[in-house]
């Protein structure tokens, strides 16, 4: 494991237009390369919104945030876009495939978007896709999958453009106990033969046993200890 | 980046097959106008060429003058038109190149075995000129024919066909009315019907002057078919014409004139000018039909930006640039367009055809029309579809990502 800060972000505060109270109120976190986070708190808390100025979906209002010791708060869109091209992987609850485009196609999008050639993003997805398991599913379409099958496709994408960040928020969510830890297992290795920090969101306490550290948040600030009942909302 | 267009085109085209009702709702507006526009354009220039074809039967660079003798408000007073008016004519006008007398009634015509009503004409050999009639077969009779008052004939195809049935009518002979037995000399090419109905090949010529010594002209000629030197000396000639008219008549300065005078050139300029004005309108509700289809592609690609917003989270969270996500959706409208106006180039070829076909006119839409129509249908359908485009490459990842 290696010890250098991957994610840095200080002070971060995020205020939306409509609401009074700031959603993130100066959150601070350090996370080390190699790390796995556990993101945790009751709803409300801001830990979507965390996830997605760390994820660079959206800058924070104030704070400042690095990624791979560059300076990312203060991004346009368009560099954002690039950031998460080459930085950043998701995995979300409901999974977000794209449902018109393959399990083959869905994989290779982020390297299409890197510009990587045909030939090659394709070898890079397919063997990928056979590592999570779905290599006789290549040209089936997200439909004709089951929900575990699913996250295995999104994970695979997540990974295909080698990202240093992997986020993924309650990736266990819509699935079942069984196929969820199975689910769970698949990131661990995933992280583990590729250096991946990696970053959960979830409110799930079994999810949160498989990582590293825990960080609770509630009302927009980062508490020590989350206790039982925050973990639990 | 992607690597190259012809993949981010290819995507297109693949997102289209996969999404048939969106695909075939958004071309059916850009076909339907490009195919009506084209239809139009057929149309316009088909009735266009078509009207000025029937102008051009009956000679260019003509002007007709017509008697008053069979007017009843002339009360007897209009006099007849002679040989002493066709020579005047040449004699005294600058612009005037022939002249060629016509009079025409309907008389019975009899062949060895068969009868057959019809119109029959005395003129002199001028007639086919003017009006630019070769000969099917044999030849017309000449000035000497006319000297002498010849028996003999020049018919149409329709009265050699109720004459004669597939025998050749040239050297038969036909008696007209009770007691001219005249000998057929020549067969005119068929010129077909005019849109009036009127069969052109309806015709039997013999000279002038043998119809005055056996069938009577009584009230003189009907009409004088005049050519000009040249189609720019048409208004001159008509300007001219009157005072050596009214001398040849000899009409004091109060009377009036006791002849008409009119030109189908006149009224073909004037059929062109309003035919170019009902093309120009034709054209312009096409041009609006297909602003109404680009405007269609508009709204099929709002409501398929809409129903894609989510995808458009997904690529754009996976880290798609905005211009990438804007490439896509142009791309997208540029495939539908285009096939949208290639079928409405296919519609309008199929239309226009048909009526043409229909209305007996000539093919008439060129590759370049067809070419320039598919162009002009793709351009506002990608103009149109870069709104829907630039909506979608500005939507905010995460409200994009949450939309259900």
């Amino acid at each position: 494991m290696s010890d250098f800060s991957i994610v840095e972000a200080q002070g971060i505060r995020k205020v939306f237009p409509n609401m009074s109270a700031p959603v993130l109120d100066g959150v601070s976190l350090t996370v080390d390369s190699g790390d796995i986070v556990a993101l945790m708190g009751p709803s409300g808390s801001g830990k979507s919104t965390l996830m997605n100025i760390l994820g660079c979906l959206d800058g924070p209002s104030d704070g400042s945030y690095s990624l791979g010791g560059k300076d990312v708060s203060t991004l346009s869109s368009r560099e954002r876009a690039w950031v998460r091209l080459h930085y950043i992987g998701f995995v979300f609850q409901s999974f977000h495939l794209i449902s018109d485009h393959t399990v083959l196609e869905n994989v290779t999008l982020p390297l299409y978007y890197a510009g990587v050639d045909r030939h090659e993003r394709e070898a890079r997805a397919v063997e990928l896709i056979e590592r999570v398991g779905l290599g006789h599913r290549l040209n089936h379409r997200p439909a004709q999958l089951s929900g575990g099958e699913k996250q295995r496709v999104a994970i695979a994408r997540a990974v295909s453009g080698a990202p240093r960040v992997l986020l993924a928020d309650e990736p266990t969510g819509a699935l079942d106990t069984k196929t969820g830890n199975a689910v769970m297992e698949l990131l661990l290795e995933i992280h583990e033969a590729r250096a991946l920090t990696l970053i959960i969101v979830t409110h799930d306490p079994e999810v949160a046993e498989f990582c590293h550290r825990k960080v609770f948040l509630r009302d927009g600030k980062i508490v020590p200890r989350g206790g039982r009942h925050a973990a639990n909302a | 980046m992607p690597r190259t267009r012809s993949e981010v085109v290819g995507r297109a085209v693949r997102t289209a097959i996969r999404n048939p009702g969106r695909t075939v709702l958004t071309m059916l507006g850009l076909a339907i106008g490009v195919g009506a526009f084209l239809a139009m354009v057929s149309f316009g220039t088909g009735a266009r060429s078509s009207v000025m074809e029937q102008f051009e039967i009956l000679g260019t660079r003509v002007v007709y003058i017509w008697t008053n003798m069979n007017r009843r408000d002339f009360g007897g007073t209009a006099r007849p038109l002679t040989d002493a008016d066709v020579d005047a004519l040449l004699r005294d006008s600058m612009t005037i190149e022939r002249v060629a007398p016509r009079i025409t009634e309907v008389q019975n015509l009899k062949s060895a075995d068969r009868t057959y009503p019809t119109k029959v004409t005395g003129t002199s050999p001028d007639f086919v000129r003017i009006r630019e009639w070769p000969m099917l077969m044999g030849g017309m009779f000449d000035e000497t024919d006319v000297r002498q008052r010849a028996k003999v004939a020049v018919i149409g195809t329709t009265v050699a066909r109720e004459l004669f049935g597939r025998l050749d009518p040239v050297g038969q002979t036909i008696t007209i009315g009770a007691n001219l037995p005249c000998r057929i000399i020549g067969v005119l090419i068929s010129k077909g019907q005019q849109t009036t109905g009127e069969d052109m090949d309806e015709i039997v010529l013999i000279p002038a002057s043998t119809y005055e010594a056996f069938l009577g002209t009584p009230i003189g000629y009907h009409e004088l078919m005049v050519q000009v030197r040249d189609l720019s000396l048409l208004e001159t000639a008509m300007v001219e014409a009157v005072p050596i008219m009214r001398r040849s008549h000899r009409l004091a300065e109060i009377e009036q004139d006791d002849f008409r005078m009119a030109s189908p050139a006149q009224a073909a300029q004037l059929a062109r000018f309003v035919s170019n004005i009902l093309t120009g309108l034709l054209v312009g509700i096409a041009a609006v039909s297909l602003l109404v289809g680009g405007i269609g592609v508009m709204n099929i690609q709002l409501v398929s930006v809409a129903e894609r917003t989510q995808e458009i989270g997904i690529r754009s969270a996976i880290g798609a640039s905005p211009r990438q996500i804007l490439m896509q959706f142009l791309a997208e409208a540029v495939v539908l367009s285009f096939t949208g106006s290639l079928a409405g180039v296919a519609l309008g070829w199929i239309a226009s055809t048909l009526v043409a076909r229909a209305m007996a006119w000539s093919g008439n839409l060129s590759l370049l029309t067809m070419a320039g129509a598919a162009l002009f249908g793709t351009s506002v359908g990608v103009a149109f579809g870069y709104l829907p485009a630039r909506r979608a490459a500005q939507l905010e990842p995460i409200e994009a990502l949450r939309h259900e």
